[in-house]
């Protein structure tokens, strides 16, 4: 009897020892969303001059400069000028200006210069330069003074 | 307690405010359900400049016409890369659904020209649930 009692331990022992114990494994999983974003940052303001026949009072003119706004954005969005709106002119200036603001872009995305809205659609930096002209036709002309108007430029 | 469930009918959709700085305005999209006449987007405008600016936030339709919303606070000034949650409860005005934009605006550097007023518009999406 206690022959058989220590072979069957010695027998369990030994089929114990083959044995390691196993490993236990998992996965750990990571979500991220990213939204949309987008911000602007305005570099510097534009600078217009008129032109020699004082009919166009532009940021593309000789002497004028264009805005400068930097874009940061994950792509996604859409970047426009508004209409301008808001301007002071002269007192003297009573005729009628046609104010057509434009942006075009390069670094990130590389955009043309335009008016109407465009899709960002590339991740990164986007250097944004924002024009704006002002014109008058006819025998209209751009009087002396201070004159100053307002873009809007949206990224949604 | 109506102001409650509209602040938990926003509050409770998936518009993850993670606002970190150098953002303008987070998020930029959201779809919000609301039991209630109006539904509610907490948004966070941010100044990616380091210095201060006064910003103001303003809800638009998608003809950009003004809609008469509540936002909490509309106009403030906001530290240099600093962000501040702004509450937008919008109401629905009769409808069962509403698209908005919610944008902040940068108020422009004084004394040049062409001044360029920046604009980060968010589009959001309110359903309303009986």
């Amino acid at each position: 009897m206690k022959f058989l009692r220590a072979a069957t331990a010695a027998g369990l022992l030994a089929a114990c020892t083959g044995h390691q114990a196993s490993a236990a494994t998992g996965n750990v999983l990571f979500n991220g969303t990213i939204t949309a974003t987008c911000t602007i940052t305005v570099n510097s303001n534009g600078t217009m001059t008129v032109s020699s026949n004082l009919q166009s009072l532009s940021s593309h003119n000789a002497g004028g400069s264009a805005g400068s706004a930097q874009v940061d954005t994950t792509g996604g969005v859409q970047l426009s000028v508004d209409p301008v709106t808001t301007t002071t002119v002269p007192t003297s200036d009573v005729t009628a200006t046609t104010w057509t603001p434009t942006f075009a872009t390069t670094g990130a995305q590389t955009i043309a210069e335009t008016g109407t809205a465009t899709a960002l659609t590339v991740p990164g930096t986007s250097t944004v330069a924002v024009n704006l002209a002002g014109t008058k036709s006819g025998t209209n002309r751009f009087s002396a003074g201070n004159y100053q108007a307002t873009v809007t430029l949206r990224c949604e | 307690m109506r102001t409650i469930a509209i602040l938990a009918a926003g509050l409770t959709t998936a518009l993850s405010p993670v606002a970190a700085t150098s953002q303008s305005m987070t998020p930029m999209r959201g779809e919000v359900r609301s039991f209630t006449d109006a539904f509610a987007v907490r948004v966070f405008p941010g100044n990616p400049y380091n210095q201060r600016i006064r910003v103001e936030v303003h809800v638009y339709d998608q003809n950009f016409e003004p809609v008469a919303a509540k936002i909490t606070p509309s106009a403030f000034l906001l530290a240099g890369q600093a962000s501040r949650p702004v509450l937008v409860v919008v109401p629905f005005d009769g409808a069962n659904e509403r698209k908005v934009r919610i944008c902040t605006e940068s108020i422009p550097f004084p004394s040049e020209q062409t001044q360029i007023r920046a604009q980060i518009c968010g589009k959001f999406f309110g359903h309303r649930r009986f």
